[in-house]
């Protein structure tokens, strides 16, 4: 039996616009018996936009050096959380230079290079293993999914933990729950538009555009993901889209975790099923 | 055209001395970055393979000043099928910041928001750290547009019907108006002071 703790770190989303993602994962570890403790008082990751890695690598040294105190490996739902964690812990851990430099900055930031981060994906799927899951299992969720991965999972190499153009673990996961991952080809991996949004909404717009419509013309019921600001693109702002291009889509988007929680039995309302922006209403219907 | 006098031979070390750069040399020109590049579908004229050419021959000034730095979406597919491992993704980033600094010595003006954006953002994690929502968009807004006001003005214009959708979900209540903050504020502080003492 793999580690059955994680250090749980929610990223910033998880209070706001994501917070669905967030109660589902809360909700699927509760009912899996895994104990998420989440790491007290966490710092923002940097995401995309601190673009200096030195001041990622600081930001995150605070973070692995809270887990490390605790004595636990973190899990994050979120891609680019998970992106900037990892590559933090691989550059300190590869460093003893670099620990030594952020050391030098605040107490705090020392870490020994005694942890391990993870996705909630890479957790579900190759700690806690299919087998177990499907054992668990107690509704089918009869939908066909377009399971997007978007960026950070797949790629880059140095922190990926899944195949950079045909990534498998979601749909793995769709299958293990009843429902049927439609082809949805390159796709898949494809960015959303995410880190464009603020600042160039036509581009951002057009490539989520191409995901929400490769998903529509795949026969999918709804899409399938497992990052905030792809959540963010494809759910909070397909309205806008379907505006901006005179088209409809009308496509449900829902965490990964929701739909598994969904299988697992646990009620709607604790899953946020609610707080998805396009209505999941179409999907409870199909769980049997 | 190219003009060779103009070329600064100096420019390829600068970037490969910025963390990301490490690996500018190591491109051999095969252009894979280009055609696996999601953007290419939507601007035809994109091209990272170019920037780096560019790079290594030393036009300083056309690589630093080009818009496309501000466009890439950081999604990491050049980075994964480049044969070299140039590292394309962080590569663009690390000429992103020569941009930046050359831009803040008043040395070049940078065409893009993109940049507003960022420091908006990074002002949140120093502040509070953690990513405060609201204070991020007042603040890209303000310099956005120019003013308080008309960041203000634009900003509920562009919010409107979002922000009711988000509202009707609980996802943009009360309690996004007011940040989340670590405890240990002073600590984000001192990891950026320190980064840009450093970095001069
Ligand atoms: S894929 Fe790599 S080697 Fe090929 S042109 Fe791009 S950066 Fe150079
Ligand atoms: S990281 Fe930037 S340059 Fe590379 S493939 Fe993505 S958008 Fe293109």
């Amino acid at each position: 039996m793999s580690n059955r703790k994680y250090g749980y770190y929610p990223g910033c989303p998880s209070e706001s616009t994501a917070i669905e993602q967030d109660m589902s994962v809360k909700a699927v570890f509760e009912k899996l018996g895994v104990e998420l403790e989440e790491l007290e008082d966490w710092n923002c990751c940097g995401a995309a936009e601190v673009e200096d890695p030195e001041i990622v690598y600081a930001l995150n040294a605070r973070n692995l050096a809270i887990a490390e105190k605790k004595g636990v490996n973190i899990m994050t739902p979120c891609s680019i959380c998970y992106y900037n964690l990892e590559r933090s812990n691989k550059a300190l851990k590869g460093s003893e230079e670099l620990r030594a430099k952020i050391r030098g900055i605040d107490d705090s930031l020392a870490y020994n290079g005694g942890v391990e981060v993870k996705h909630v994906l890479d957790v579900l799927v190759n700690d806690i293993g299919i087998e177990e899951l499907s054992g668990k299992i107690e509704k089918k969720v009869n939908v066909k999914v377009a399971p997007y991965y978007g960026c950070y999972i797949g790629r880059p190499p140095l922190t990926a933990f899944d195949d950079p153009d045909a990534p498998v673990l979601m749909d793995q996961l769709i299958e293990a729950i009843g429902g049927e991952a439609v082809p949805f080809d390159y796709r898949k991996a494809k960015c959303c538009g995410g880190p464009l949004m603020m600042t160039m909404q036509d581009i951002a717009f057009k490539m989520a555009r191409d995901v929400l419509e490769g998903a529509k013309n795949a026969g999918a019921d709804c899409i399938a993901l497992a990052c905030p600001l792809c959540g963010m693109m494809l759910d909070a702002k397909q309205e806008d889209i379907e505006e901006a291009f005179g088209i409809k889509i009308g496509l449900p988007v829902l965490y990964i975790t929701q739909l598994l929680g969904l299988a697992l039995g646990i009620d709607a309302s604790k899953l946020g099923l609610n707080k998805n922006v396009v209505d999941t209403k179409p999907i409870l219907g199909k769980v049997v | 055209m190219i003009k060779t006098w103009e070329l600064d031979p100096e420019f390829k070390y600068e970037i490969m001395k910025e963390s990301g750069g490490e690996h500018l040399t190591a491109c051999f020109q095969c252009s894979t970055c280009t055609l696996g590049c999601p953007l290419t579908e939507i601007i035809p004229t994109y091209n990272p393979r170019k920037i780096i050419q560019m790079s290594l021959l030393g036009m300083r000034n056309e690589v630093l000043t080009n818009p496309d730095l501000w466009v890439c979406l950081i999604c990491q597919t050049c980075t994964a099928r480049c044969p070299q491992d140039v590292r394309i993704a962080d590569l663009l980033g690390a000429i992103r910041r020569i941009a930046e600094r050359e831009e803040e010595a008043g040395k070049l003006k940078i065409e893009s928001v993109r940049p507003s954006f960022d420091k908006a953002f990074m002002h949140q994690i120093q502040k509070y750290g953690r990513l405060y929502d609201m204070g991020l968009a007042m603040e890209y807004y303000r310099e956005k547009e120019g003013s308080f006001f008309k960041g203000m003005m634009t900003m509920s214009k562009d919010y409107k019907k979002f922000g009711m959708r988000l509202f009707k979900k609980g996802k943009m209540g009360v309690k996004s108006m007011f940040p989340v903050k670590v405890k240990d504020r002073e600590v984000m502080k001192k990891i950026f002071e320190h980064m840009e003492a450093e970095k001069g």
